[in-house]
C-alpha cells in the first residue's frame, strides 16, 4: 500500500503554494496598475 | 427583351444560398405565416444588394456558407457513422489505439488540417482581404460626400458641398408602437425627412456621433460602421439602382435604440440635382427668418413641432421627463429662471445654455451644433410657455443668432 | 501559520459546525465545489427568467410588458448573471470537486483562499441585480442598461446601474482571480508522486489553461472598468474625446478581456469532454498530447484577436488582415480537438448514457458554433453579420451549446460520484432531447433574422422579422422550462436513489473513480499510485 501524505510532506507543498500563490497575485496587481496608464 | 430578364434571373438565382435554398423548400414561407402578421416576405439570406459591396459580401457570405455546410455535413456524417457501427449493443469491441500509428495515419491524421489551412488562408483569406481593401477604399473617384452625424436618437445628414442639412428622426407614430393602432407597412423604418442620394456616384460618407456610439448600418448596402463622438469614421456606398432603402441603428445606444432608422431614397442624378435646389432654397429662406423679428404665437408654434421631433423622446410629449435619467420640464428650476443675465448674456446652467451647450456626461446634448437659430428660440420659448411652465418671456432667433 | 496550512488535515472527518455556519466556514474542497455548483444553479435561473421575459417582449411587433430602458437592463443582466455567475461558478465548482479526486490531492492547496473566493460571489450577484430592486422603491432608474459589455460613453451616461456593476464585476473578478491562483497552485504543488504534467488528466490541463488566461485579463477589465468610474465621477476623460480620450480605447481594453472569457468559460468543458467520450466509448483518449498543445495554441492566439469584436468601430487594413488572418488561426487547434474527440469515439464501443447524449449534442451544437465564428472572422461578411441577431445566435451557440451543455454533460458524468446516487436515466434523457430541440428552435431562426438584418438589442422589430422572433420565442420558453427538469433530476439524487459503487461507470478510467462514491471527507488520505 501506498505510504500517507505526511504532515511535513503537507507542509512544504502548502508553503510552495503559498509562495506560488502571492507571486500570481502580484502579477495580477502589475497588470492591473499597467492597464490604468494605457493611453493609445 | 423577355430572354434578357430571364438571364438576370438566373444569374440571380444563381447566388442563392444552397442552405437557405434547402431550408426554404423544408419550410415554404406560407407555411410558417402566423395569423395577424402582416408581412409575408422574409428571407433566408441577406435582403437584394444594390451596391458592389454589397454584392460581393454576399457572394463571399454563400461561398463561406457552402464551405461551412460540407465541412459540417462531412465532419459530422463520420461521427454519426461512427455512433452506429461502433456501438457496445451491436457487439462492437473497443480498439485501443491513442493515436495515429505509422506513416500512413499520420499521413490521413494531417490531411484535414492541410485542407483547414488552405479554406482558411486561400480559400477564403484572399477574396476576404480583396473585399476589405475594396471596402476601405473610400477616396478613390468619390464623387460626392456625405456626413451623417448620429445623436440620440435620430440622425443628422449633412451635404458639404452644398450645405444642406437636417435632421430625420422616426416617422411611426407612438400608437403603432404601444400597440393602440395597426401598424403599418413601415413599421419602424420609416423617417419624416429621407436622405436623398444620387444612383450610379460613389458617395464618401463621414460619420461622427454628438453623445454616444451609433452605427450606420442598410443591409442593402452592405456597409455598417461606427459614429463615434469626437472622431470621424468613414465607408463608401454606390447605389446602382433606384428606390428606397431602409436599416437601422445596429449599436445600443440608449432608451430609443431600436427606434432611429435610416432610410435612403435612391434616384436618378437629375432628380437628385432637383432636391438640393429645393432644399437650399429652403435653407435660405428659413435662414431669412432668423433675422426679422417673431410673434410669441409663431414661436410656440414653431416650438410645439421642434419639441416633439427633437426633445419629447426624452422629456416626453408631456415634458413630465422619465426621472432621474430624463428631467422633467414641467416645474423645472432650470426652465422657471431668468432667461438671460442684465447684459443679456448666457447664465451658466440656465435654460438657454442647457439648451444651447448640453450638459456633460448625460444625454443632453447641444443642440446648438444641430438645431438653427429660429428652432432653438422656438422650442426654448415652448418650453417656457408649457406644461404649466409661465415664464410668460421669449427670445428671438436674432438673440440667438448673437449667443452662438 | 502552520495550524492554518494544516488546518483541514487535522480535523478528523465528521466535526463540522452545525448548520450556516459549517457552509459559512468550510475549507473543504467537495463542501466549496457543492456551494459553487448551487450557486451556479441558482443564478442560471435568475438570469433565465430574465431573458424569458425578455423573449416575450420579442414575441410580437410592438412595445406589450416593458419599457425600452427596462429591456436594455434586462439583456446587459442576462449576459452578465450567465457568464459571471452560472457559466464561471459551476466551472470552479468542478474543478473544486474533481480536481484533488483527479490528481490525488487531500484537498486543494489554499483552502482558506477557496472559502473567501466562494463567499464574494453571493454578495456580487446581490450588487448586480440590487438595482432592479431600488428602482421598484423610487430609487435610481434600474440595473445596468449599456449590454454587459459597458461601451463608452453609454455607460458613462448611465445611472447608477452602472456603478453597482462595475463594484460587482471588480468583486467577481476578485472571487475568480483567487479561484484561479488556488487551481493553479494546487496543480503545480499538490499532484500524486508519479502524476507528472503529460499525465495529468485533459480536464486539470483545461482548467490550468483557463486559470492563467483569468490571471492575464481579468485584471484589465477591472482596469478598464476602474476607468470607467473614475470617468463617471472623478473628472477623468479616459473615454471622452473632448476631453484628449477615446470611447475605442475601452472596446479595445474591454475585448482584450473578453474574447479570451469565451475561451475561460469553454476549456474547462473541453477538458471535461475527452473523460465522458472515452468513458462510453470505452476507449483511451485519442490525442492527449495533441489536445493539451491545442489547448496551449488556443489561449496564446486567444489574447491576440480581441478586435475582431470590433471591426465596424473602423480601423487601418493591415489590422483588419492581421485580425482577420489571427481569429482564423484558431480554427486549427479547435479543429485538432474536433478531430480528437471523433478519434475517441472512432471504434469504441458506445453507450448513450445522458452524459455521452449531451456530449455528442455538445460537439454537434458547438461545431455550428465554430464554423459561423469562422465566417464571421472575414471582415467583409462581418460587416453584414456585425452587431445583428446572426451574432446573437453564433455565441449562444458557442455559450448555451458549448458552455452549458458542456457544464450539463459534466454533472450528469460526476453527479453520481458526488451524491452516491443514480440520477434518472429516463429524466436525464428527457432533459437532453427537450434542450436540443428547443435550444435550435429558439437560436437557429436568429441566424436567419441577423441575415435579414434585424439589429441586435432592439426591443421592438420591423413587421418582416414577425415570424421567426415568433419561433425564436416559443422555443426560449419550452427551453427553459425544460431546465426545471434538470433541477428536479438533480434534487432527486441529491435526496437518494439507486445506489453506486467508486467506479460507477464501466468504462471510466482515472484516480477519481478509485475512491467511494461519495468519496471521504479528506479526498486522499493515502497517496494514490499513479499508473
Amino acid at each position: 500500500m501506498a505510504p500517507a501524505f505526511t504532515g511535513a510532506d503537507l507542509a512544504r507543498r502548502r508553503a510552495a503554494a503559498r509562495r506560488l500563490g502571492w507571486l500570481l497575485g502580484a502579477v495580477v496587481l502589475v497588470i492591473y496598475l499597467i492597464g490604468l496608464f494605457i493611453k493609445r | 427583351m423577355a430572354s434578357c430578364t430571364l438571364e438576370t434571373q438566373t444569374a440571380q438565382s444563381a447566388e442563392v444560398n444552397p442552405v437557405a435554398w434547402l431550408l426554404r423548400s423544408l419550410f415554404p414561407p406560407s407555411a410558417l405565416l402566423l395569423p395577424g402578421a402582416a408581412s409575408a416576405a422574409y428571407n433566408f439570406n441577406f435582403p437584394e444588394p444594390v451596391t458592389p459591396i454589397a454584392r460581393e459580401t454576399l457572394h463571399i457570405h454563400n461561398e463561406f456558407m457552402l464551405i461551412i455546410t460540407v465541412l459540417f455535413v462531412v465532419v459530422f456524417a463520420i461521427m454519426i457513422y461512427s455512433m452506429i457501427k461502433h456501438r457496445k449493443s451491436s457487439g462492437h469491441a473497443p480498439a485501443k489505439f491513442t493515436g495515429p500509428t505509422g506513416a500512413l495515419q499520420w499521413f490521413w491524421a494531417l490531411i484535414p488540417f492541410a485542407i483547414l489551412l488552405f479554406i482558411d488562408f486561400v480559400l477564403m483569406g484572399i477574396p476576404a482581404v480583396q473585399a476589405i481593401i475594396n471596402m476601405e477604399d473610400t477616396q478613390t473617384k468619390a464623387d460626392m460626400v456625405l456626413k451623417v452625424t448620429g445623436m440620440q436618437w435620430k440622425w443628422q445628414y449633412e451635404y458639404p458641398e452644398s450645405g444642406v442639412k437636417f435632421i430625420s428622426t422616426l416617422a411611426t407614430p407612438r400608437d403603432q408602437i404601444s400597440n393602440a393602432e395597426a401598424k403599418g407597412e413601415h413599421y419602424l423604418l420609416e423617417v419624416d425627412k429621407p436622405v436623398v442620394l444620387p444612383v450610379g456616384k460613389k458617395v464618401r460618407v463621414l460619420l461622427t456621433s454628438t453623445d454616444v456610439i451609433h452605427t450606420w448600418w442598410v443591409p442593402q448596402f452592405g456597409v455598417k460602421r461606427d459614429a463615434i463622438p469626437g472622431f470621424l469614421r468613414e465607408t463608401w456606398v454606390l447605389i446602382e439602382k433606384p428606390g428606397i432603402y431602409r436599416g437601422q441603428c445596429a449599436e445600443l445606444c440608449g432608451k430609443d435604440h431600436g427606434f432611429m432608422p435610416v432610410v435612403v431614397h435612391a434616384v436618378p442624378e437629375p432628380e437628385y440635382l432637383a432636391w438640393v435646389e429645393a432644399q437650399k432654397a429652403e435653407a435660405k429662406a428659413a435662414a431669412g427668418g432668423a433675422d426679422r423679428t417673431w410673434s410669441k404665437d409663431e414661436l410656440l408654434a414653431e416650438g410645439k413641432a421642434v419639441y416633439e421631433k427633437v426633445c419629447a423622446a426624452c422629456h416626453q410629449p408631456d415634458g413630465k421627463g422619465l426621472p432621474p435619467a430624463f428631467p422633467a420640464l414641467a416645474g423645472s428650476k432650470v426652465i422657471n429662471a431668468p432667461l438671460l443675465d442684465m447684459n443679456g448674456k448666457i447664465v451658466k446652467d440656465s435654460h438657454v445654455d442647457r439648451v444651447m451647450h448640453g450638459k456633460a456626461g448625460t444625454a443632453m446634448q447641444a443642440f446648438s451644433a444641430s438645431l438653427s437659430d429660429v428652432e432653438l428660440a422656438a422650442v426654448i420659448t415652448y418650453e417656457r410657455n408649457s406644461f404649466g411652465n409661465q415664464m410668460g418671456d421669449m427670445i428671438q432667433p436674432a438673440q440667438i443668432k448673437s449667443l452662438r | 501559520m502552520s495550524t492554518a496550512t494544516t488546518h483541514t488535515a487535522e480535523h478528523p472527518a465528521g466535526e463540522y459546525h452545525g448548520g450556516l455556519l459549517r457552509w459559512l466556514t468550510t475549507t473543504n474542497h467537495k463542501d466549496i465545489g457543492t456551494m459553487y455548483l448551487t450557486f451556479s444553479l441558482i443564478m442560471f435561473f435568475v438570469g433565465g427568467l430574465m431573458i424569458l421575459a425578455v423573449r416575450a417582449e420579442l414575441f410580437q411587433p410592438g412595445l406589450q410588458l416593458m419599457k425600452p430602458e427596462f429591456f436594455n437592463q434586462l439583456i446587459g443582466v442576462h449576459a452578465l448573471v450567465m457568464i459571471f455567475a452560472a457559466l464561471m461558478p459551476a466551472a470552479t465548482g468542478f474543478a473544486n470537486w474533481m480536481l484533488p479526486l483527479m490528481i490525488g490531492a487531500p484537498d486543494m492547496a489554499l483552502p482558506r483562499l477557496n472559502n473567501w473566493g466562494f463567499w464574494l460571489l453571493p454578495p456580487a450577484a446581490i450588487l448586480l441585480t440590487l438595482p432592479f430592486t431600488l428602482a421598484l422603491f423610487g430609487i435610481g432608474d434600474g440595473a445596468l442598461a449599456t449590454g454587459w459589455t459597458f461601451y463608452a460613453p453609454l455607460s458613462v451616461q448611465g445611472g447608477m446601474g452602472v456603478d453597482f456593476a462595475i463594484l460587482a464585476v471588480h468583486i467577481l473578478g476578485i472571487s475568480s482571480i483567487m479561484g484561479s491562483i488556488n487551481i493553479i497552485v494546487t496543480i503545480f504543488n499538490m499532484r500524486a508522486p508519479g502524476m507528472t504534467m503529460m499525465k495529468l488528466p485533459l480536464f486539470a490541463w483545461g482548467w490550468l489553461i483557463t486559470a492563467f488566461l483569468l490571471i492575464a485579463t481579468l485584471p484589465v477589465l477591472a482596469g478598464a472598468v476602474t476607468m470607467l468610474l473614475t470617468d463617471r465621477h472623478f473628472g477623468t476623460h479616459f473615454f471622452d474625446a473632448a476631453g484628449g480620450g477615446d470611447p475605442i480605447l475601452f472596446q479595445h481594453l474591454f475585448w482584450f478581456f473578453g474574447h479570451p472569457e469565451v475561451y475561460i468559460l469553454l476549456l474547462p468543458v473541453w477538458g471535461l469532454m475527452p473523460h465522458v467520450l472515452s468513458t462510453f466509448s470505452r476507449k483511451p483518449t485519442y490525442g492527449y498530447k495533441a489536445q493539451v498543445y491545442s489547448f496551449i495554441a488556443i489561449g496564446l492566439l486567444s489574447v491576440v484577436v480581441w478586435a475582431h469584436h470590433f471591426f465596424t468601430a473602423g480601423m487601418p487594413v493591415p489590422a483588419l488582415v492581421y485580425f482577420m488572418f489571427s481569429t482564423m488561426a484558431i480554427s486549427l487547434p479547435l479543429a485538432v480537438l474536433f478531430f480528437c474527440w471523433i478519434a475517441t469515439m472512432w471504434k469504441g464501443a458506445m453507450t448513450f448514457e445522458t452524459p455521452m447524449l449531451f456530449a455528442v449534442g455538445f460537439i454537434v451544437l458547438f461545431g455550428i458554433a465554430g464554423l459561423t465564428g469562422l465566417i464571421l472572422a472575414d471582415v467583409a461578411a462581418d460587416a453584414q453579420y456585425h452587431h445583428s441577431y446572426f451574432v446573437v445566435a453564433h455565441f449562444h451557440y458557442a455559450l448555451f451549446a458549448g458552455g452549458i451543455m458542456g457544464v450539463m454533460t459534466g454533472v450528469y458524468y460526476w453527479l453520481p460520484k458526488w451524491t452516491g446516487h443514480m440520477y434518472s436515466e429516463k429524466l436525464g434523457k428527457l432533459h437532453f432531447w427537450l434542450t436540443v430541440v428547443s435550444f435550435n428552435l429558439t437560436f437557429l431562426p436568429q441566424f436567419f433574422l441577423g441575415l435579414a438584418g434585424m439589429p441586435r438589442r432592439i426591443p421592438d422589430y420591423a413587421l418582416q422579422f414577425a415570424e421567426f422572433n415568433a419561433i425564436s420565442t416559443v422555443g426560449a420558453f419550452v427551453l427553459g422550462i425544460s431546465q426545471l427538469l434538470f433541477a428536479w433530476n438533480i434534487w432527486c439524487c441529491v435526496r437518494g436513489g439507486p445506489k453506486v459503487d467508486g467506479q460507477v461507470w464501466e468504462g471510466a478510467e482515472g484516480l477519481e473513480w478509485e475512491l467511494s462514491s461519495p468519496p471521504p471527507h479528506h479526498s486522499w488520505e493515502i497517496q494514490p499510485v499513479v499508473k
